[in-house]
């Protein structure tokens, strides 16, 4: 499946999609708080009350499941087009970032660059992206299952060992997110954070530069 | 009947091997609650641990083996064999049997269950600690590099002690309905709760094989390797784990929603309406339940997420009939709010918190962000604490009357319920806004920079409301045993067989049956006798 640059937004997909589920769910806990509310204080046993000899309403048994069975409709058909779009890759990426997790750090390797991040003693590894552009992630791990997760984002997807998983996602405003590892991995499972700074196109241009020119420098390594 | 037959085993020689169903479920019963007790004393140190950032109580290592310990102890020992346990005691009864079938292998069920439930907890002893993988174990964190030590073993033969123990005591209750039914008792004339047995034993029978299949592959790459070793293995077993880890899920939940359905009937006083489409919604949603399993996998990127996402919304249609019967018997009652009935009544509106977030889960760009978080662990204990322990427990007040001849202390019950309602809500409700936060579960310890101390805290405090809410239940048992209101043959004005003999019943069950000509026999004879109908 491909799109076009840009929609694979997921914070924006993620709210839509909240936005329909929560009131359907407020609106059921709603009419069932109700209703049970309505049978405690209305049926309570008194003495003159003879309770109902009836047992079955198969008519409306019958309409009520076909309301629920349109409602689920909704919901699922509504969940396939948000999901068609979340889980589309783009026909031409901007720019590719191969994510390695292990116990219990993240390795940022750009695509064609030979720049990469793998964090320090002195803090988490720090992932930059440029802003309004859409980002394939190539994922896997070396030892683990992981999970690949940013809150802010409303998005996580769990990196395998021995297997590459591909997505891609837009940064669409500047600044810091949090990102951590959701999948259980081990001792330092809490530990396992990382930080993502997304910024301006060219100031992303002008960083991948700067690491570029920093890398080939000698004695830097590969 | 030969008089050895009819002369009980008693003492020590009935603990052990007493093929007596009333006496092996209650043993079951005994046993799972204590492996309650257990795990919730691991979760009130997981709870003080997450009180506050940092590491206080514990280690991050023995952290990892208390929650692996808490879940895996309250799913395999506690909520499966009790559901499992309250059909060894009922069924029978219900349909009017004299005895479980197949009873010297129902016995091996309680035999197996406590051995595994040994052996699992053993593992503390071991110098690498119990099981620490999740009670899930994926590979390859399960496996002997990443997870080494007799403890995690000791894990996985525990775990296939439990599921074979469950298989056998489904295959006896399944079989107890569909051989032993007294004369008139057709199958559409069950009990809602003995119905709600026959799918949770269909379910089990079904299921759980794959999980010992599983436990031995597992336990075979432990030792051995190979098994999980391709590309593909880590998902293999995920698949191999969640064809058994969805339909538990319900076999957790129906005989739970049958003392439920069996409650509300009883304390409304009138027939449980709706009972085909109760039936047939509960067999629809069985069939569904083993088509459901990859729903845990949507963030793996490798399962066909929309087929899915679909099964599992589609079970909103049998739970929301289900929901409908259970409320539509309430209205049109006369209504008893009787403890057990408020237990019934706290397990329909907090269930529905879980079932509704359930439905949430099930969408898989909602599940992306939430999945492996705490609002995951919200909705599990909403459904599994505040919906089938709350269910638990309106069966508890419901039967103990008839296995005991003694009521349980109105007041203390009363207690027992708002204690748990308030523990249960504060500590779990705060999980919700922390797991759509991005706090993720199963970590020891979190940044005070997130802003998630509060909610913790708060979590913690109701954690120890829910405990004291079990410790007053503890003292009702006991208050209720020693000093006894006897109870009577039917206290309730009960509508199933179970209410047709003495309480507790003597130990071929019937000396009489009355007539079955619905589902609700005892409420016919009733109902004759007053001449409410003609005979």
């Amino acid at each position: 499946v491909t799109s076009p640059v840009g929609v694979t937004d997921t914070r924006l997909e993620f709210r839509h999609l909240d936005r329909l589920y929560v009131p359907v769910a407020l609106v059921v806990a709603g009419l069932v708080l109700a209703a049970v509310v309505f049978a405690l204080v209305r049926y309570r046993a008194r003495a003159d009350r003879e309770p109902s000899a009836r047992t079955e309403a198969k008519v409306l048994e019958s309409v009520y499941a076909l309301v629920l069975a349109a409602v689920v409709a909704v919901l699922v058909v509504t969940t396939f087009r948000t999901e068609s779009r979340v889980d589309a890759l783009a026909g031409r990426p901007g720019l590719r970032v191969d994510v390695v997790a292990s116990k219990w750090t993240w390795r940022f390797a750009y695509a064609g660059t030979g720049v990469s991040d793998t964090g320090s003693g002195l803090g988490p590894p720090v992932l930059h992206v440029p802003t309004g552009t859409t980002v394939r992630f190539r994922l896997t791990s070396l030892d683990v299952i992981h999970s690949f997760y940013m809150p802010g984002l409303r998005f996580k997807r769990d990196a395998f060992p021995r297997r590459y998983t591909s997505f891609d996602l837009d940064f669409d405003h500047a600044g810091l997110l949090n990102g951590e590892c959701a999948e259980f991995c081990g001792l330092h499972h809490s530990d396992m954070a990382f930080v993502v700074d997304a910024m301006a196109p060219a100031q992303f241009r002008a960083w991948l530069a700067d690491r570029r020119a920093t890398t080939r420098s000698p004695g830097a390594g590969p | 009947v030969s008089a050895i037959a009819a002369t009980p085993p008693r003492g020590l020689i009935d603990a052990v091997a007493g093929t007596d169903h009333k006496s092996l479920g209650k043993r079951l019963v005994a046993l799972a609650f204590a492996f309650f007790l257990a795990g919730g004393v691991l979760a009130l140190i997981l709870r003080s641990e997450l009180a506050a950032p940092g590491m206080q109580v514990v280690s991050r290592d023995a952290y990892d083996q208390l929650f692996s310990m808490h879940g895996s102890t309250m799913i395999y020992l506690f909520v499966t064999p009790v559901a499992l346990a309250l059909g060894v005691y009922l069924v029978p009864l219900q349909v009017g049997a004299a005895q479980i079938a197949y009873p010297r292998a129902a016995v091996t069920g309680f035999w197996t269950l406590l051995a595994g439930g040994v052996t699992m907890w053993s593992g503390f002893l071991t110098t690498n600690g119990a099981g620490k993988a999740g009670w899930t174990a994926f590979d390859p964190l399960s496996d002997s590099v990443n997870t080494p030590g007799t403890g995690m073993d000791l894990w996985i033969v525990g775990v296939s002690l439990a599921a074979a123990s469950a298989i056998v005591l489904a295959a006896c209750v399944l079989a107890t309905v569909l051989t032993r039914r007294a004369p008139g008792m057709t199958m559409l004339r069950l009990p809602i709760f003995s119905w709600t047995m026959v799918v949770t034993c269909l379910m089990t029978i079904t299921s759980f094989p794959v999980l010992i299949v599983a436990m031995g592959l597992l336990l075979y790459e432990r030792g051995f390797g190979g098994v999980f070793d391709s590309a593909g293995g880590p998902i293999a077993y995920q698949h191999l784990f969640w064809f058994y880890g969805h339909p538990v899920v319900y076999v957790m939940f129906f005989p739970f929603v049958g003392a439920v359905a069996e409650t509300i009937a009883v304390f409304s006083r009138r027939r449980f309406f709706g009972y085909s489409a109760m039936v047939v919604s509960l067999l629809v949603f069985t069939a569904l339940s083993m088509s459901v399993w990859a729903h845990h996998m949507f963030a793996t990127g490798q399962v066909t997420n929309k087929y899915f996402s679909f099964t599992s919304t589609a079970l909103a249609v049998p739970a929301g009939i289900e929901y409908f019967d259970l409320i539509a018997t309430m209205i049109g009652g006369a209504i008893l709010l009787r403890t057990p009935m408020l237990f019934a009544v706290g397990f329909l509106l907090q269930f529905l918190i879980g079932g509704l977030s359930g439905i949430y889960v099930g969408s898989p760009p909602l599940d992306y962000h939430v999945t492996d978080t705490y609002f995951v662990v919200a909705h599990f204990h909403y459904t599994l604490l505040a919906g089938s322990v709350f269910a638990f427990f309106a069966g508890v007040y419901f039967w103990f009357p008839k296995v005991t001849g003694a009521f349980l202390r109105e007041g203390l019950g009363k207690v027992h319920f708002w204690l748990m309602v308030i523990g249960t809500n504060v500590t779990f409700f705060p999980m919700f806004v922390l797991g759509y936060d991005g706090m993720q579960r199963r970590i020891a310890d979190y940044p005070p920079a997130r802003g998630w101390e509060g909610l913790n805290t708060m979590a913690t405090v109701g954690s120890g409301v829910i405990a004291l809410a079990v410790l007053v239940f503890l003292v009702n048992v006991a208050v209720s045993l020693t000093f006894r209101r006897e109870a009577g043959a039917d206290p309730w004005g009960g509508h199933s067989l179970e209410w047709a003999t003495s309480s507790p019943p003597p130990p071929h069950n019937f000396d009489a049956l009355p007539p079955i000509r619905s589902a609700q026999p005892v409420l016919d004879a009733r109902e004759v006798a007053a001449g409410v109908v003609a005979t």
